[in-house]
This record gives C-alpha cells, structure tokens and sequence, in this order.
C-alpha cells in the first residue's frame, strides 16, 4: 500500500509542473494585466510597480523565477493584497472552505447514501419518487437559488439562522453546509441508486437470498459493498471540489474561504495567486484520487492497489 | 403508525429549534457599531493605498496635515495635526506648523520628520506607489520617481524642524491643500516600518495617530477598531467598530434587515425601488461623472457635427429614471457642488438639432449613410442598460446604428489604454468612464482631457485647451477667473469638440439604522466613524 501511495505522488510531481506551465501560459496570454486601471498609472509608475514585481523581465525569465520559488515553495507575493505572500492567503482561506466542505461532505454521504438505498430498494415506490425528485432537484437548482430560498426561509421568516457570516457558533454553519451539501447529496443518491439498481439485479445477491439471508444482510453485505464502488469513483473530485469551497456559497453567506480567489484572482489579475490556487486545488484531486484508489482496495478485493 | 412518530418526532425538532433561536436576540450595545466595509482593504499602509476600502481604514486610523469640514458646502479644509500654514513665494512654499501634542499609540510624540519619512517615501520608486503622482507637483518629486535623480535630499520636501514641515512645488498649483488631506500622505514610522517590513500594518505591530487603532485582523472576514484614549482631538465616541468584508451587495442587505449590521454602504439596485421610501435608505451624489467617450480618430467620428449630434440625441433623463438610482442628468463634466461646475453648459436633448448637425455632416436622407459603429462598456448590468438605452435613443433619434460589445474589466480596461498606440486598430468606437473626484478641485477633472493625459482615451488632443487647463490650474488666487478658463475649456471640450458626452452625476446610496446619530453622507464618500454615536 504505501510503495503505491508513494509511486502515484512521485508520478504527481510532473503533472503538476505541466499544470503549473499551462496556467502561467493560460494566464500570460488573457488580455490585461494586474495593473490594468480604469485611473490610468502614470506610464514611469507603472514601470517602478512592474519591476517590483520582476514583471518588467521576459516571460520566460519570469517563468524560471516562479517555477525556482515554486520548487523552493514559495508561492510569492499577491500583486493586489500588498505585503500578504499567497501562502499566507492559502493558509488564512483554505482551512475555511476545508471546514466547510468536509461538513457538506459529511451531510453529502449521510443523506446520499441511505436516499440512494432507499429509492433502489423500493424501486417504483413513492418512496423512490420522492428520493429521487429530492436528487432532482438538488442537481437542477442552481446553488444561489438554494442559498436565497434557504435565508428567505430560515433567516427571515422563521429567525432561526444568521443570513451570513462566519462566526463560528454552529448556528453560522447550518445554512452555508445544506446549500452548498444538497448538490452532492444528489449526485450520490443518483449514483448510489443507479448502482445498486444493477447489483440487486446480480445472480450472488440471488444466491445470498436463496441460501435463506434475511434481507437486511443481503442489502448491508452484498449489494451496500458493491454499490459504492461508481460513489467512491465519484467521490475523488467531488470531495476535492467541495473542500475548495464553492464560489457562489462562500459569496452569498460571506463566508472568508478559498473559494472566491479562483474567481477574484483572474478578474484581478493576481497572477502568483492564481497560480497558487490552482495548484492547492490540483494537488488536493491528486490526492484525493490516490485515496479513492485506496478506498477501492478496501471495498473491492478484487481490485489490488498494486 | 410509523409515520406519524417520525413527523411528530420532526416536529418537536423544529419547535426546539424555534424556541432556541427566536428567544435568542444579541444584545447591542451603544458602544459597538456593525459596519460593512464590503471588500478585505488591499492594504493599510497609507503609502501603497489606491483604493477607497483602505482609504477609509486608513482615514479612520491616521491623522495627517489636514482635512476635510464636510459640514461646508465647499468642502472647506480645515487644520488636522497641521494646526496652521503659511503659503509663500506666490503660492509655492507650503509650511506647515505641527501640534505639539498629537502622539502615536505607542506613546511617542508625531513630529516633521514622520512626514518627511512618509512624504519621501511615496516617491520614492522603491515603494512603488501607484498615487506617487500625487506630488509630481512637488519639486524634483517626479524626477525622483523616475529615478533621474538620485539624491532624496534635492527633492522639495523638509523637516525644518520637529514640528515644522515644509514642501516646495514646481508650480504654485491652486489644488495643492487638497492633495495635503489625502489620507496616503498620513505621517508614517520609520523604525516600525523598517523593523516589521510588509508585515507592519498587521494589528499586532501597526503604530497609528487616528481617533482609532486597528485591534483585529482577520482577513478577507472582519477588522475590529477600537476607540484611541490618547487621540488628541475630540475623542470617538463608539469604542469599538466590527468591520465586516461582505461583498455581495444582498447579503450585506439581508444581514442588515437581521440586525447584524448596523451600516451597509451599498444597497442591490433591484432593491432601491422599494427601499427608497424607507426612512433608513440614504442617498447623496458623489463628485463624480459618468460619460462616454468617443474615439475622433475613427473615420465615422472625426467630424465635430456628428459627435455633437449623437450627444444632441440623447436624454439623458430617460437613463437615470431607468436605472432609478437618483442620479443627476448632466451635460457637464465638472459634477454639480465643485468650483467650476456650470449647468448651462454641454448639449442638451435636442433630436431636431441632432438631425441638423448630421445633414451638416454629410449624413442623412438623399446623402451618405452613416456607418454602423460600436459601443464597448465592460460587463455590469448597469452599463448594459445603460448602452441598450443609447442604442436605442440613437437608432431613433438619429436612425443610426449602434453595435453593442461588452469586454471584462481588466480586457477592457487594456483596450482602453491599447487604443492609445493603434487608435485605428481599436475593435470600437465609443466607449464608457467615470470619474470620481480625488479631490473636489475641477482640475481633477479638467486635466483628464488634455493631449498628454493618459486617461485621455478619445484620441483628441488640442494645445489651446492644454494651456486653459494649465493656466486655470494656477490661478488659485483667483476663483473667478479660473471659472471663466473652465467654463471655456468645457465648452470646448463638451460643444464644439463634443469629445466626450456627460450623463449623469452619480448617486451613491446607503442605509444604516435611525439609531445610528452623527452620520452623514458626503460628495467624496469619507466615512468619519469618530463623529457616530448610537442610541440603541
């Protein structure tokens, strides 16, 4: 096992000096600079900022002087928050959303899972029905939707959560992780539905019944394991996505996570910072794939990590 | 069965939920005030400031020379540590005689030398501060910045003593007392800043001279300022201001309708209307111009007839009552409430008048057809409105039609400042700017428009209107006579060149609660908290 968690990191390390490459490649290219103003900078002034920054040099000797920070792991400076390296913005923002997410991940599999179960076990039912237009309309409305028909609700009419704000009560926590945990409790009722759809269907479950397994067992150890397999598939870029934070969430309940750096950067042009949140973001979904490659062993026999 | 003992089950959850929250009311007190900053500030050093999330921090929390009586209609500038000035050598030597008693928050006495350390040091290239120009006027100040000359001592700002401070112009510019209230020109503390680096402005290390100090940080969330005992002015009345970062403009709204702010700077415009006859709604008109910019180097709009008819073609009324945010209407460019500012001058609405100009033109019926052109604005509903509604006004006014393109800020801002090299390259034709008012002096925006002016995107240039700007810009002991040089500089600029095409003045709005006292919008939009107090 760890000879394989070893191997994938070490095969990481040059997918992530592609990706580093392709941003500063992506981004150098987007018209516009950080320094772009609709108060125009004087042409000597904007010389001194740019030379401050080494932007006054080629843009291949920038690249070597990013990627020789990079190594070093220094993320440099941000150009718009003056004096706060992106290191220090990753470290203020990224706990946040990490708090965040794994709350709505907790509430994804929690909810999820046993929806999906249900929906497949009593397929046709009312029950299906109803599991199912739950994951419906978790995957169709869209988040800011949610997040205003949940503050319209809970906050103004019944007073019962603040409308925003990160304050560290619990209180603060339960309208942010249902919106932003709802789409994920979908897909993975869908997913887990779907799945086990299939697996009942299979000639083991069919034997385990007709050795005269009750049905509970049958569900929990038979059909439950196999099923899981597509939701840890998906699970891998979902946790990933969700611990980065969710733009529209973040924004709408003010929360000070990560996730409005990947938008504020690009219109600010904040080069080091979008570069930087690129990267957390990538070696987060590395990581989170090596452990759901992990996870498959552990369900799966049959599959080996080696 | 089971059923009913799952709903009966939620049910009691909810009730515990009701009755553990609705009973649970924060207590406020008359000593804390909720405000929305809105943004996390860029930063608090005072030399590196360009925006005004950090200015308003700053202002709060430094003191410099002067400042502002936004209880006068003029804008009045009154002493702040500067307890008075001398202006000599025919309005080119400022000295400025400190107080004796104004002290940092570490105790130590501010003297001259903490401005000469900060005033040096916006200039100085190292810093690299984007406001550097603000003392361009100041002798040798630019070449410094552009490193044409080396030695810091040649540049006109001095220490004469502890408590006298002395600034020596090029030219005696009429402007120069406001560019002392600028909130980037705060006295600075060289040991700190030299000990703590970047890191100076963080609560635990920042030094300052305001009614209030900076307590808490947390970034991109919440900065507390509590009240400074030893500030030497009238002390704040509140103790302490939580700060919030909200941006979205509705959950700012949503948390003030909660009472968990008692402040919001900025109200969604969907909600204005319905808002706008609430007591607690407030709105004000800032210094500052909306306009649209036309490109005179593109065949289509080098002909002065057609640029003033296409300004001739617009009523500009049926825009501010479209986006219902009370703003002004204005063919003018210098805004209502600044020396200078004259309503009778710019076009006025005027179709029959716009379709005379284009027959002048060579356009029109049995004559050319005038080609299809392009509006750029960046992307923002309100500029969107904004140019379906010119388009609209155009095609019927003057039959003529406009192609609407929309480019993200920075994009935009870069196609700006690109047209500048290839004017004739540029994908667009008329454009969209506003300016807020640095400083209420009509020069801030008069100048915008000469040939060697960066921000001049139109293309248009003219050495007679270079030198009325020149010459009014010296006139400081004259107001009358500056007035005439404006007034003929903007009929220039807005009917004979009709380079540039006003619309409305802004408006900016705000709420805050009936309990908040002392609060009072103002045209440069500066939020003195030390004059709020609250009566909850």
């Amino acid at each position: 096992m760890i000879p394989f968690i070893l191997k994938r990191i070490f095969i990481s390390i040059p997918v992530i000096f592609v990706l580093a490459t392709i941003t500063f490649c992506i981004m150098r290219i987007t018209p516009g600079g950080p320094f772009d103003k609709d108060k125009a900078i004087p042409p000597e002034i904007k010389a001194n900022i740019e030379a401050k920054y080494h932007l006054d040099r080629p843009l291949w000797s920038q690249y070597f002087y990013y990627m020789k920070g990079l190594i070093q792991g220094d993320l440099g400076p941000s150009y718009k928050y003056l004096g706060r390296s992106v290191t220090d913005i990753i470290k203020d923002s990224l706990p946040v959303s990490v708090e965040l997410g794994l709350y709505a991940a907790f509430l994804a599999f929690l909810l999820g899972i046993p929806l999906g179960i249900i929906a497949a076990y009593k397929h046709g039912t009312w029950l299906d029905s109803s599991s199912m237009f739950i994951a419906i309309s978790g995957i169709t409305l869209p988040s800011f939707l949610v997040a205003a028909l949940l503050i319209y609700f809970f906050s103004f009419k019944m007073g019962w959560f603040p409308a925003g704000l990160w304050e560290g009560g619990w209180e603060y926590k339960i309208l942010p992780v249902a919106a932003l945990g709802l789409r994920p409790v979908a897909i993975i009722a869908r997913l887990m539905r779907t799945s086990m759809l299939d697996v009942i269907k299979a000639d083991y479950v069919r034997t385990a019944r007709a050795k005269g397994l009750s049905e509970f067992p049958v569900i929990l150890k038979h059909v439950l394991k196999n099923s899981l397999i597509p939701v840890i598939t998906i699970s891998g870029p979902l946790l990933a996505g969700i611990i980065t934070g969710s733009f529209v969430i973040e924004h709408v309940f003010a929360i000070p996570g990560m996730a409005k750096h990947f938008i504020l950067a690009v219109t600010n042009r904040d080069y080091p910072l979008i570069m930087g949140v690129t990267l957390i973001y990538a070696v987060l979904l590395i990581l989170a794939n090596i452990l759901v490659d992990v996870l498959y062993a552990v369900i799966d026999p049959r599959i080996k990590v080696s | 069965m089971k059923l009913k003992k799952i709903f009966t089950l939620l049910l009691s959850v909810l009730c515990l939920f009701s009755l553990t929250f609705c009973s649970k009311k924060a207590k406020l007190s008359n000593d804390t005030l909720y405000f929305n900053l809105e943004t996390e500030p860029p930063t608090l050093d005072p030399s590196k400031a360009a925006d005004t999330t950090s200015s308003l921090v700053i202002e709060n929390t430094m003191d410099g020379l002067t400042d502002y009586d936004f209880s006068t209609p003029d804008l009045k500038i009154i002493p702040k540590v500067a307890k008075s000035w001398k202006i000599t050598h025919s309005g080119s030597v400022y000295t400025f005689y400190l107080r004796d008693d104004v002290y940092w928050t570490d105790g130590k006495k501010v003297t001259a030398p903490d401005f000469e350390y900060s005033w040096k040091r916006i200039i100085d290239p190292k810093t690299a501060s984007e406001y550097a120009y603000f003392l361009f006027d100041v002798k040798n100040a630019q070449a410094f910045n552009e490193g044409k000359i080396k030695n810091i001592a040649d540049v006109g700002i001095k220490a004469l003593d502890d408590f006298t401070f002395q600034v020596t112009l090029t030219k005696p510019v009429a402007y120069f007392l406001h560019i002392s209230t600028f909130p980037d020109l705060s006295p600075l503390r060289k040991d700190i800043i030299e000990k703590y680096g970047d890191a100076w402005t963080e609560p635990e290390h920042i030094i300052t001279n305001g009614p209030f100090k900076l307590t808490h940080w947390k970034h991109d969330y919440q900065l507390i300022l509590e009240r400074n005992d030893n500030y030497y002015g009238a002390k704040a009345k509140l103790k302490k201001i939580i700060c919030f970062m909200i941006v979205e403009a509705s959950t700012a709204l949503s948390l003030y309708q909660t009472k968990k702010l008692d402040i919001i700077r900025q109200v969604p415009p969907l909600d204005i209307p319905h808002l706008k006859n609430t007591p607690e709604y407030r709105s004000g008109n800032y210094l500052s111009t909306y306009y649209i910019g036309l490109n005179t180097k593109k065949e289509a709009l080098s002909n002065a007839y057609v640029r003033r008819a296409f300004s001739a073609a617009i009523n500009r009324t049926e825009i501010t009552d479209m986006l219902q945010k009370g703003d002004i209407p204005t063919s003018t460019l210098i805004p209502q409430g600044m020396l200078g500012h004259n309503p009778s001058i710019g076009i006025p609405f005027n179709p029959t008048q716009a379709k005379e100009w284009m027959k002048k033109a060579g356009y029109g019926e049995g004559k050319k057809t005038f080609p299809p052109i392009t509006l750029l604005f960046n992307t923002s509903e309100t500029h969107k409105t904004i140019a379906e509604s010119l388009q609209s006004q155009w095609k019927r006014n003057l039959g003529i039609e406009v192609r609407l393109d929309n480019q993200e800020w920075k994009v935009y801002t870069n196609s700006l400042q690109s047209s500048h090299k290839e004017p004739l390259k540029t994908s667009f034709d008329i454009f969209r700017l506003g300016w807020n008012a640095d400083y209420p002096d009509p020069d801030n925006f008069m100048s915008l428009f000469t040939s060697y002016s960066d921000n001049n995107h139109t293309q248009w240039g003219s050495k007679t209107f270079d030198k009325i700007v020149e010459k009014a810009k010296l006139m400081g002991n004259n107001p009358q006579k500056r007035v005439e040089l404006y007034n003929q500089a903007q009929k220039m600029l807005l009917e004979e060149e009709a380079v540039i095409i006003p619309l409305y003045i802004y408006a900016h709005q705000s709420m805050w609660r009936n309990e908040v006292k002392g609060a009072k919008l103002n045209p440069l939009d500066r939020w003195s908290l030390d004059e709020f107090w609250l009566e909850r």
